[in-house]
């Protein structure tokens, strides 16, 4: 029959294919190491919306990262560098827009066996976004980019970097924003 | 970065996120999201390939115009240059003998020790 052929010629990807369980696969790997208190995600039933209140072109829209400001002091930060814990930071910093900023990612645990952070517009869009506002696509970029503290409880995020990384946001007049994790 | 999202969208700015790892970022619950299937540190695209970093944005930015609901997320049709056997690797415990196992933990506890030296020096 027609439909069955139709079904057969379906190209099926490979099961190991589908997206990675990032969460059991952490758990599972810290259990292996010995730690017997496995990180518990932040999980919400509701999820809060707000739809722009004017069209993209005419829209302020911030950026808002974890990759952290280059320290000189703070040890290898390069593309391949290991896991720099002397890297991070706990609170939350701008910085502005118009020139580039040297954001690195060595202090996060991005994969170092397939990626090495050589291209910071793969991990952070300021010079797309620019593109972007010169192209009348977005009316304008907020002043500042705001870095997001990570390694922080829950509690601390909620309470201490995201009240501050908003209160900066609404400072710049910011009307939308594009969130970019690592 | 999803507690962000949610804050500021309950503050009234709309947002959107560019990630990896799509099962953390559902599951937390965010507005709205575009999951690109890379490796982890490439949330905006691939490295090198304006192109992509570019549709990557301009995706992003169609979720925040058009997403019609919360938990919106959509996902990149971009794929990783290669086979997709990298996403075995990641934090992969069978290629680790008992001994790479002791040596992860040694080094974890001084990557744990120096970020609390950091976060109490701040």
């Amino acid at each position: 029959m027609t439909t069955a052929a139709t079904e057969t010629k379906a190209v099926l990807a490979p099961e190991e294919d589908g997206p990675v369980q990032y969460m059991q696969r952490t758990r599972d790997y810290y259990v292996a190491l010995g730690y017997d208190n496995p990180y518990r995600w932040a999980y919400f039933d509701d999820v809060p919306f707000t739809p722009l209140k004017a069209p993209l072109a005419r829209t302020r829209l911030g950026l808002i990262t974890t990759a952290a400001p280059f320290q000189a002091e703070a040890g290898d930060q390069g593309p391949r560098a290991a896991y720099n814990a002397a890297a991070k930071f706990y609170k939350v910093y701008s910085l502005p827009t118009h020139s580039v900023p040297d954001l690195r990612i060595s202090h996060v645990g991005y994969d170092r066996l397939h990626s090495s952070a050589e291209d910071i517009n793969a991990y952070l869009p300021l010079a797309r976004l620019k593109e972007a506002v010169a192209a009348g696509r977005i009316g304008e970029l907020a002043p500042r980019l705001h870095g997001l503290p990570t390694n922080r409880s829950h509690r601390t995020t909620t309470e201490t970097d995201a009240v501050e990384a908003a209160r900066r946001c609404r400072e710049d007049g910011v009307e939308a924003a594009l969130l970019v994790p690592n | 970065m999803s507690l962000v999202a949610r804050h500021l969208e309950a503050e009234g700015i709309p947002t959107v996120i560019l990630g990896s790892a799509k099962d953390i970022v559902e599951h937390c619950g965010v507005p709205r999201f575009v999951f690109s299937d890379f490796p982890l540190g490439n949330s905006a695209g691939r490295p090198f390939d304006e192109a992509s970093q570019r549709q990557t944005l301009e995706l992003a930015l169609r979720v925040l115009e058009s997403a019609p609901a919360p938990r919106t997320t959509v996902q990149s049709p971009l794929r990783w240059t290669g086979p997709a056997t990298w996403k075995r690797d990641y934090l992969d415990l069978s290629k680790l003998s008992p001994d790479a196992i002791a040596q992860r933990k040694k080094e974890f506890d001084v990557v744990k020790t120096v970020a609390r030296g950091r976060r109490e020096a701040t």
